[in-house]
């Protein structure tokens, strides 16, 4: 590995200079000459009827350039997901019935920000309201009388509101927990969290006379983007040219298609002008999407050793008012509680289930901080139940390399046991844990309780979600330096950094002869996007196939103009010379030159296309959980170390050790990146955020009330790196998922940690001072009876 | 009514015709078309917007222009020196304290007119003056290190905003 001359090293990331001078230009910082700005009217109720939309007198309003509402829509209805079992089911405009606050009725585009806030207050709505329902576990209540969407046609249960289930098993778990000797049953919740992007989200949509629309988009990919948006507006796709733009955070926030986009650009076809939409941060908070609340009901059957005989998981997840994500979310849940340990009967259901809330998006991780923390505290508390440890209980259970999935994948070079090893070694943890049960541990009169707790996961890395693909393109320039197109979207993570290192390796050249153009529908490849965990992956092997074809052409070419064979000959810095005699050589310039001369005039242009799980047809059933998933499995183990101040309930994550099997890390300062955001955003999950709803209306939002972590409440985080031992064997282009995975073992392990410190087990998040201090007195209690 | 103002913005002066109601956030961007201040909450609540007024951070989006007639301010694009970094932007992108960027220029400057103040501050001085810029990317450690390690190296254009 040490002749690599980009990948592995921390290639300072390209854009920082432009970040760090103001120059990096967001969708907000775009002025157009005419520019409109535009906004929403959103519903004020929960559940209600549209009698009426009556828009005479905002229209009449001067500097009110167009309104538009349900009705000038096409009607063609968007979702997360749109597939036959789960079609579309939100309207870009509400038609006739909204369903949660901050539903969007009407969209305005006006000369200015005074106009457009009079013309929204003159829009008259008539409602109707109607009954609605929050609770999840009331919204799927057989005896509930609100029905927000009619039940899930093929879903034939007792239960309300039914938006989606996955359900699966396999072996016999009847069976196996007929032969378990202990079997244990526990629940917990995951509460409401949201994305918090710095950015707002924000459409610039120009229509040109031409019938081209351009559009610049805070977004996670413009393919998709497109697609969604084409299709509600009736264009055809390639009629939309979305132009890069940084994008200052998304975490899965901004994936979906949303109303704004539509109307921004809606409203720009209709006035012949560029049209601006600007989120305020209140909507961010109010009526956009979050994460995913999950209650996980979960049974397990042990054999006396600890061998896992038998598992019934049961996953609810609260929707909101549409399907969102909450529908993958459930098949999600099944895949994050699947992957790390072997259970040889498994049953599965996850129910998705609709409320008047507004409708749940990916955040980072997608169900695995949630599964995780469910999961690993069960693995700690049944290991005291057992009495055995729980790391080895862990070990005992935990996959190994080239193991098969239940669903067919293999998990390849999984360094899991290795994870686990290493992040007990690193972080002292046997020595430093309390031993079971933790009641009995002599009483000290210092309030601080420090403790230690381990948590384990695994993510994917790259599915068959559209386009399924993606493609990259790498030229030379006449002076032997190369361009690269790529789709792929840089919202933070790195990826022009990255794909430019992968470029430099494969063609021996340093970063400053690699240009790149990112993100542009109309110029660059189709790409997967900045979701699924799959850029560095997918997009980064369609990179290398680009690249590594310009370096054949540059061999074929050399070796012709040095009468020399392919194998004898060696690139370096835009040269190629005989390995055995570096003084014949010849420059990528002349190369250039001579491949025009000789070639028909080819001026070296390169192709990749890499398209993950490339046997599979479709992606796997979200129904059934039938069909292979990925290809890619990245494993780790965390290690929290906490302090709980008995008096106050307040927690403090001291130290998060993440021990990762990623793969080949391209950029070790990128990766350690994205270890230090998930530990800080795990922080949040833990002791701070929490969107606080009351009847479908935020109560917290703003970020003085929602708490996300300051610079006062960072972690020290440290990490190791499992390169597992075919990742060292040259193939350094193998890499594997690092920015959603690691949100969640760390959630568990500060959970155990804090079991570890106090004896209190958390069932729910947040881990919140309140909790704290009432598990603690219960406790206290608890221990004076016995 | 709009009152006529000037606003001297990294050195220059600009003449502007506004309403009382527009805030110094929306001047810089809107009406100068200084775009590297961000707008992250418009409520003074995540720092995207910090500009330097008199050498002082303070919160863009909930300061009127009209306040600030005549007084010296300082944004992100007044730090580098032609295409040449100030020793904490460069400290930033060195010790990876960059990822979507969106907190950067907030962070930077608050950063700065630490530096000009205090230039080898600890690590809980730098709490203290980064504690109302919002990071949701990096989770902080890197942004303390970029920090810390422009503190010890010696910059011409910190000393010189030290002499002020």
């Amino acid at each position: 590995m040490s002749d690599l001359k980009l990948i592995g090293k921390s290639v300072l990331r390209r854009d920082g200079p432009d970040k760090t001078t103001g120059k990096a230009r967001y969708t907000a910082d775009r002025q157009l000459p005419g520019m409109l700005i535009c906004g929403i009217l959103r519903s004020p109720h929960p559940h209600a009827k549209i009698l009426n939309i009556d828009c005479s007198r905002a229209e009449k309003l001067p500097g009110v350039k167009a309104i538009i509402s349900g009705k000038d829509t096409l009607g063609i209805k968007h979702g997360f997901v749109e597939t036959p079992r789960y079609p579309p089911d939100q309207n870009i405009l509400a038609s006739d019935t909204v369903r949660h606050v901050g539903e969007e009725v009407a969209a305005v585009a006006a000369i200015n920000q005074k106009v457009l806030d009079e013309a929204l207050d003159l829009i008259e709505v008539k409602y109707e309201i109607l009954p609605a329902v929050f609770d999840v576990v009331d919204a799927m209540n057989p005896d509930c009388e609100v029905q927000i969407h009619p039940n899930h046609p093929r879903v034939n249960e007792p239960f309300c509101n039914i938006a989606g289930k996955t359900e699966t098993q396999w072996g016999d778990v009847e069976k196996g927990f007929s032969q378990a000797d202990l079997i244990c049953s526990d629940r917990f919740e995951s509460h409401l969290r949201t994305h918090g992007y710095l950015e707002p989200q924000t459409t610039l949509a120009d229509y040109n006379a031409d019938g081209t629309l351009h559009l610049w988009i805070s977004s996670m990919g413009p393919f998709v983007k497109r697609r969604k948006l084409a299709k509600a507006l009736g264009m055809p796709y390639a009629s939309i040219q979305i132009h890069k733009a940084y994008v200052g955070g998304a975490f899965g926030g901004k994936i979906d298609l949303f109303s704004h986009e539509y109307c921004a650009a809606a409203l720009s076809i209709k006035t012949a002008r560029p049209v601006k939409f600007v989120s305020s941060r209140e909507d961010v908070f109010a009526a956009y999407r979050h994460g995913q609340p999950l209650i996980s009901e979960i049974k397990t059957g042990l054999k006396k050793d600890g061998t896992i005989v038998a598992q019934q998981l049961r996953m609810i997840n609260n929707a909101g008012a549409y399907k969102g994500s909450g529908v993958v979310v459930i098949f999600l849940a099944w895949a994050f509680s699947m992957i790390p340990y072997r259970v040889e009967n498994f049953k599965y259901e996850g129910y998705s289930i609709f409320s008047n809330n507004p409708p749940r998006a990916p955040l980072r991780g997608h169900g695995a901080p949630q599964v995780r923390f469910a999961l690993e505290s069960h693995m700690d508390i049944i290991a005291e139940k057992l009495q055995i440890d729980p790391i080895e209980f862990r070990l005992k259970n935990a996959r190994v390399a080239g193991e098969e999935l239940p669903n067919r994948d293999s998990v390849h070079n999984c360094g899991l046991q290795e994870c686990i090893q290493k992040a007990v070694l690193k972080t002292d943890f046997i020595k430093r844990r309390h031993p079971f049960p933790k009641f009995e541990k002599p009483s000290s009169l210092n309030p601080l309780k420090r403790g230690i707790g381990l948590g384990v996961s695994s993510y994917f890395g790259g599915s068959l979600i559209y386009p399924n693909s993606s493609s990259a393109i790498v030229k030379m320039a006449d002076d032997g330096s190369v361009d690269l197109l790529t789709g792929a979207i840089e919202m933070g993570q790195g990826s022009e950094t990255v794909l430019c290192q992968i470029v430099g390796e494969e063609l021996q050249l340093e970063m400053a002869d690699i240009r790149i153009t990112s993100a542009d529908t109309a110029t660059t490849p189709h790409d997967i996007g900045a979701w699924i965990s799959g850029l560095t992956y997918v997009t980064g092997n369609a990179v290398r196939q680009a690249a590594g074809s310009v370096r054949d052409k540059i061999l074929k070419v050399a070796a012709e103009q040095l009468h020399e064979s392919v194998a004898n000959l060696t690139l370096e810095n835009k040269f190629v010379f005989v390995t055995t005699d570096p003084e014949r050589r010849i420059s990528y310039q002349q190369i250039f030159e001579a491949s025009v001369g000789t070639h028909r005039g080819d001026t070296i242009i390169g192709e990749g296309h890499w398209r993950t799980m490339r046997d599979e047809p479709f992606h796997p059933s979200l129904a059934s959980t039938k069909g292979r998933w990925s290809e890619n499995y990245a494993f780790s183990a965390q290690v929290a170390e906490v302090e709980v101040d008995t008096e106050t309930g307040e927690i403090k994550l001291l130290k998060a050790t993440t021990v990762h099997d990623c793969g080949f890390p391209i950029n070790p300062q990128l990766v350690k990146g994205q270890i230090d955001g998930q530990v800080s955003l795990a922080l949040g999950h833990a002791f701070m955020e929490d969107v606080m709803l009351k009847n479908g209306y935020t109560l917290n939002p703003t970020w003085l009330d929602y708490r996300m972590p300051l610079i006062h409440n960072v972690a020290d985080s440290k990490d190791v790196d499992v390169i597992t031992e075919s990742y060292q064997a040259g193939r350094s282009f193998r890499t594997k998922e690092v920015g959603e995975g690691l949100v969640s073992a760390i959630l568990a392990a500060i959970a155990n940690a804090i079991y570890d410190a106090t004896g209190l087990r958390m069932y729910s998040t947040p881990f919140s001072p309140e909790k704290v201090l009432k598990g603690l007195k219960l406790l206290r209690v608890g221990s004076k009876i016995s | 009514m709009k009152q006529a103002l000037e606003l001297k913005i990294n050195g220059e002066t600009h003449d502007l015709l506004l309403t009382p109601n527009v805030t110094l956030l929306e001047a810089i961007r809107d009406h100068v078309g200084l775009w590297g201040t961000k707008a992250g909450c418009g409520m003074g609540t995540c720092g995207a917007c910090t500009v330097l007024l008199e050498e002082k951070p303070i919160l863009s989006c909930i300061t009127l222009a009209v306040e600030c007639h005549g007084k010296e301010i300082t944004t992100i694009e007044g730090l580098s020196e032609g295409v040449a970094l100030s020793s904490l932007q460069e400290a930033f992108v060195r010790a990876g304290a960059v990822q979507c960027g969106y907190c950067s220029p907030g962070m930077i400057l608050s950063g700065t007119a630490l530096l000009r103040k205090n230039p080898r501050p600890t690590v809980a001085d730098i709490k203290k003056a980064l504690e109302g810029n919002l990071c949701r990317c990096t989770g902080y450690n890197t942004i303390i290190d970029a920090v810390l390690d422009a503190g010890t190296a010696s910059s011409p254009q910190l000393d010189q905003g030290e002499k002020k």
